[in-house]
């Protein structure tokens, strides 16, 4: 605070104080009374001006803001007292950034430092603007002059870090050469003066890293800069890395040895060790040891290149450390020594010994550890590697071991758990017959309700005993509705959660279970209600929004959704707007190491597909919702430079380096990824199984991300592609020679979009083209087009805009007046639509129905339809007076009138059998509603099908009796009536709020 | 199975299983990274086998003379990695630290009135209840300022608890 006041550039602090109390307090108006008066007295001073500046700037001014600092900077030339002291400039600075030129910043504080020359302060001022500008070279220039100043280490440090970055972020050119340079100015600074701050060596071993230059880096830590690393294991670890990086595996294998014996429960440490030991690079060879943000689980290893007797010798050195461990380390939780009996008896086994004794390995590890809720993900690499037959044989222990120490009662539930989830894990659910696997169910709900009163007396924030036994039941339901197609069975699983729930408010697991199941059963309201008892915000925006935002983009609730993308959107451009200065506290704390990775985390978030996606979806949003009218459309596409700027956002460049940071570890089974549901296609067993191994998730995610590179290009393209269509549609008249070059231009450039979207569904241009003339006259069927249906719509959409002023032949079907491609359009999408109305049942019957297929109907190909028309019919006289828009142009020709008011027509009846559908289901009883979901559940006493789980809450919840602790009153307020009234009510939300208005106003015109 | 290590950015893209955590805060990015920036020294992160994380502990070091202390901003463990003492030895690494190389004279740490099992944990980790803030959290709910004392106070002072209780603005730092 005192570094704003003082006498800044000549002014009194009494006068600035109330400045920058009022702007502080958020009093602008008041800030801008006192600046306005001091600007009286003081006309030509920079600093007023740029107060001035950022007061207008925080108003919401930001011409006024831009164009006082301009004149601010004008004014810097003039009054060189002015350059001295920061005041003046680090406001213009704060005003620039927030208007988005930092240019201007960055040449008034190259001016100063010009002016005023070996002025550190302005130089750190000028640093930073770099900073902002991610200008490595110049950072590094700037450091090595302050630098010579007087040779601070903390400014060389500074310039190897911008070195470090233009190898880390350029295009790789010359990087030998830089590092070179980084190395040799670290030498001559350390034979003058040695290193001061551990982090500094840090940062000098990483540079010798950087270039290979491992026995160096030895050099340089065994040396008397090492101990700047006060904590040895530190010290050790980076030591066992670099000998490992130099492939001197046994003295890397000796120092984690010692890393362990200090550490024994690190598991990473161990892994480094047993890879060491073996001669195994696969943790090294890539480089650094973890740069993926999600790695999977699965530990790669190369053995074949030990001969036989090495490896039995070196496996046994291992046995025998990893005893001595055992023996040294009697704390209860120690892990790690146990882990390592699992990971070489796995090791046996890759490299083909006969006599591994993994299943031993495993039984140790769960009497010690099975209890305990992690120990299910610890194992897991080690589950991969089990033949059928030794699942069946290790559950078959599990159990046996699980029931000879069921001493307490939590320990033995708790082992059951484990066991549950590693069957869970195994997929054996998917291999029951229906009846088996309703009994497991039944068990475990049983199983959950005994053990209820085991947390009685926990607090209500302390996680439950047997939590998880209600997300393995939901689980089962849901995979019995996959199989039977029994609507009860969903329900059920929907009710158990609630059920939970009602328990205890914090379980998260539910709420992301049923975000999937209320979305899947067309109840939005709440999937997002509970998506939002979740509390995201701020980073797990990034990594959890793919548990809602997929839906949302395909439901009617678009007041949501826009609130959803704008909240992501702010948050992520709000990073990016404060990276740079936290960058800048990371040198200025000279915290080295934290720079670099601050700047590659910032390019981790500005390549997330999500974030793409954000910001193309989000203006997609606002040209749905203002479709009906193609002025407001039009403003829309103003903003976003005619869609140009869309377009610019998923360059090639941007596309491959696409990073996908989103978790999807929390997702549903039924849903890995948001591409998939398999609860939309039928029962099958091998979809699922060995869903959780390795190879099929990384098959998963190559798909899914190949797929959203696909979707990006398309989603990029339509803003641009609505835009010239209206422009086609406008400039389409009988007497337009005079637009003709006008008109070529963007014909051209709307037929060479057409040829990338088509490419985007995967056919050259010509071929689509082909396609939807097959479906219009009915000789091609709509699977051919998979799930890219609406895509294709669109297509046939811009086809026809493209044709009204192409002079290119007509389409097949028409007769030599260009009607024909309107023809095509209103074929397709009615006859799909009409199809899907056909088969269509009420969403309360029907989970899954494909409600959003209409949504997209309407509010995409549907919509843009209506605004060609709309261009079409929209005339703007010579004089440029409008005539009435209701009134069709006078100068098209009949034949156009002709297709134009059919199209009208075919959209309207469209449109009309979307609403007949809606209203039917909105206004039938609410009882019979009720009847339909419940009816299924209330069979008392049955012993299959669905209701079984029901029974047994309900049972308990009505044993529970007049309890009062906390866990009988919470059962006792729970119903399944009024989840049933829950869902009813959340899906009629859904259907009243799919308006289907983009066309209302053709159809008015039309009538 | 813990790996200590030392957080950095890509744990915020990991640690979302643990932030789920009702009572584990998010905070905005300015706040993790100024922490990262400024004592990357009091934010390790412990994870498991598969890369898993374990749980985090968040902190700084900051005060002048004897009120020179290192202070714990969040220590949280995921649900399924709990009752195995993860929490205190990621408390004792921050106190070493603030021990040996900061040469600080206590940890202190602010905890919810109303949380019970947290306030006793501490305890028994050799916190002391050092002072109560009256409307601490949002206004509503009281904290208690809970301190333990480090080497360099031989005498334990820094710990002895005050008789009356202070209210936020009395505090002398955030």
């Amino acid at each position: 605070m005192a570094s704003r006041f003082g006498m800044a550039a000549g002014i009194p602090e009494r006068r600035i104080r109330p400045i920058w109390e009022a702007v502080d307090s958020r009093q602008f108006k008041n800030a801008l009374k006192l600046t306005t008066a001091l600007l009286t007295k003081y006309p030509n001073s920079p600093y007023v001006m740029s107060l001035k500046a950022l007061i207008m700037e925080r108003m919401g001014k930001p011409e006024e803001a831009l164009s006082l600092c301009l004149n601010a900077k004008e004014g810097l030339s003039s009054d060189n007292a002015v350059l001295s002291d920061d005041h003046t400039l680090s406001t213009i600075q704060t005003v620039c950034q927030r208007l988005g030129r930092l240019d201007i910043a960055t040449s008034c504080y190259e001016y100063a430092c010009g002016k005023v020359s070996n002025n550190l302060e302005l130089m750190m001022g000028l640093f930073n603007c770099y900073v902002r500008e991610r200008s490595f070279v110049k950072q590094q220039q700037t450091a090595i002059k302050m630098y010579k100043l007087g040779g601070e280490e903390r400014f060389l440090l500074w310039a190897v870090c911008s070195i470090q970055l233009q190898v880390f972020c350029g295009t790789g050119i010359g990087g030998e050469k830089l590092l070179l340079l980084a190395e040799g100015l670290l030498k001559k600074h350390i034979a003058s003066h040695s290193l001061h701050e551990p982090e500094a060596l840090l940062v000098y071993i990483s540079v010798m890293e950087q270039q290979a230059k491992y026995n160096n880096a030895l050099q340089i830590l065994s040396g008397e800069l090492g101990s700047l690393l006060v904590i040895e294991v530190d010290r050790l670890r980076i030591q066992g890395r670099l000998l490992a990086r130099a492939c001197d595996y046994p003295a890397a294998a000796e120092i984690f040895k010692k890393v362990l014996e200090s550490c024994p429960d690190d598991w990473e440490c161990f892994l480094d060790y047993i890879g060491c030991l073996l001669e195994d690079d696969s943790r090294w060879c890539g480089g650094t040891v973890d740069k993926q943000i999600h790695p999977l689980k699965f530990v790669d290893c190369k053995l074949s290149h030990l001969s036989e007797e090495v490896f039995d010798l070196r496996i046994s050195e291992a046995l025998c450390f990893v005893q001595k461990l055992h023996s040294e380390t009697d704390a209860e939780f120690i892990r790690c020594p146990y882990l390592a009996n699992l990971e070489i008896e796995r090791r046996k086994r890759l490299y083909g010994k006969g006599e591994d004794k993994l299943m031993e390995a495993f039984l140790n590890y769960f009497s010690r550890f099975g209890h305990l809720g992690c120990f299910t993900s610890d194992v897991e690499m080690f589950l991969q590697v089990l033949t059928n037959n030794e699942e069946l044989e290790l559950i078959g222990k599990l159990i046996r071991i699980n029931a000879s120490q069921s001493n307490v009662p939590v320990k033995a539930l708790e082992g059951l758990i484990t066991i549950s989830k590693i069957q869970e894990w195994f997929g054996n659910m998917f291999k029951l017959p229906l009846d088996g696997l309703e009994e497991t169910n039944v068990r475990r709900a049983e199983l959950y309700c005994q053990n209820l009163s085991l947390s009685k007396d926990l607090d209500p924030q302390e996680t439950m005993h047997g939590e998880e036994l209600l997300c393995m039941a939901c689980n089962v339901l849901v995979q019995l509705f996959w199989r039977t197609r029994q609507l009860g069975y969903l329900l059920e699983a929907i009710m158990v959660l609630e059920f939970g729930l009602s328990i205890r408010r914090f379980i998260w697991q539910y709420k992301i279970l049923l975000v999937h199941l209320y979305s899947h059963f067309s109840a939005f309201p709440l999937a997002y209600e509970w998506y939002k008892a979740l509390d995201i915000k701020n980073i797990l925006l990034e990594t959890v929004s793919h548990h809602i935002v997929p839906q949302m983009l395909l439901s009617p609730l678009w007041v949501d959704l826009s609130d959803l993308l704008k909240g992501y959107l702010s948050f992520m451009d709000e990073h990016f707007a404060e990276s740079a200065d936290l960058t800048f506290l990371a040198y200025r704390h000279r915290n080295y190491s934290k720079v670099i990775e601050f700047v590659q985390f910032k390019d981790q978030l500005q390549h997330s597909h999500q974030y793409l996606m954000a910001r193309l979806e989000s203006p997609i949003l606002q040209l749905k919702q203002k479709a009906n009218n193609i002025e407001e459309v039009e403003c829309v596409l103003d903003s976003l430079n005619s869609g140009i700027q869309l377009l610019e956002l998923s360059s090639e460049e941007s596309c491959k380096s696409l990073t996908f940071n989103d978790d999807m570890q929390s997702r549903p089974w039924w849903t890995p990824t948001p591409d998939i549901n398999y609860l939309l296609g039928p029962f099958d067993e091998n979809a699922v199984c060995g869903l959780r191994e390795n190879s099929s998730q990384q098959e998963q995610t190559k798909k899914r991300e190949a797929n959203a590179r696909k979707v990006i290009e398309r989603r990029s393209l339509l803003p641009r592609l609505i835009h010239l269509s209206i422009q086609c549609a406008s400039l389409l008249k009988d007497n337009a020679e005079a637009n003709d070059t006008l008109s070529d231009g963007k014909n051209l450039e709307l037929k060479a979009l057409l040829e990338r979207y088509a490419r985007s569904i995967g056919f050259p241009f010509s071929d689509a083209v082909d396609v939807i003339v097959g479906i219009s006259s009915g000789q091609v069927s709509f699977e051919i087009l998979g799930s890219d249906v609406i895509d294709w719509m669109n297509f046939a959409v811009f086809l026809n805009a493209w044709k009204l002023g192409s002079h290119e032949p007509s389409l097949p079907d028409g007769d030599g007046c260009k009607p024909g491609s309107w023809h095509i359009v209103d074929r397709v999408i009615e006859k799909y639509t009409q199809e899907q109305l056909r088969n269509m049942q009420p969403v309360i019957s029907s989970p899954g129905i494909d409600l959003t297929v209409l949504v997209q109907i309407v509010s995409e190909p549907l919509a843009w339809h209506s605004l060609v028309i709309q261009s079409c019919v929209r005339t703007s006289p010579p004089s440029g007076k409008k005539k009435k828009k209701s009134e069709p142009a006078d100068q098209l020709s009949a034949p156009l009138i002709q297709a134009i008011s059919s199209s009208i027509q075919s959209s309207c009846g469209t449109i009309g059998g979307i609403i007949k559908l809606l209203e039917e289901q909105i206004n039938h009883p609410e009882d019979d509603k009720l009847d339909t979901l419940l009816s299924p559940l209330q069979r008392a006493g049955c012993t299959q099908g669905p209701g079984q789980i029901i029974q047994i809450l309900e049972a308990t919840s009505s044993s529970a009796g007049l309890g009062s602790d906390r866990i009988s009153e919470a059962m006792r307020s729970w119903s399944a009536v009024d989840v049933a009234r829950k869902i009813i009510a959340a899906q009629k939300t859904t259907l009243s709020e799919f308006h289907p208005t983009p066309v209302k106003r053709l159809c008015k015109t039309h009538n | 199975m813990t790996t200590i290590r030392r957080f950095c950015c890509n744990d915020l893209l990991r640690f979302t299983p643990v932030n789920f955590d009702h009572l584990t805060e998010t905070f905005n990015m300015s706040f993790y990274m100024t922490y990262m920036a400024r004592w990357p020294d009091y934010f390790h992160v412990a994870e498991g086998p598969g890369n898993r994380i374990m749980g985090y502990i968040m902190g700084k070091v900051e005060g002048q003379g004897e009120s020179w202390h290192g202070h714990v901003t969040a220590v949280t463990v995921a649900p399924e990695y709990r009752r195995q003492k993860l929490a205190k030895k990621l408390m004792n690494l921050l106190e070493d630290i603030s021990d040996k190389i900061d040469k600080a004279y206590f940890v202190d740490l602010f905890v919810r009135a109303s949380n019970i099992p947290a306030i006793k944990m501490y305890e028994k980790l050799g916190y002391v209840i050092y002072r109560r803030v009256l409307r601490y959290y949002s206004g509503e709910e009281d904290g208690l300022d809970m301190r333990k004392a480090l080497s360099r106070d031989v005498e334990k002072k820094s710990i002895i608890p005050l008789k009356r209780p202070v209210t936020p603005d009395e505090l002398e730092y955030d």
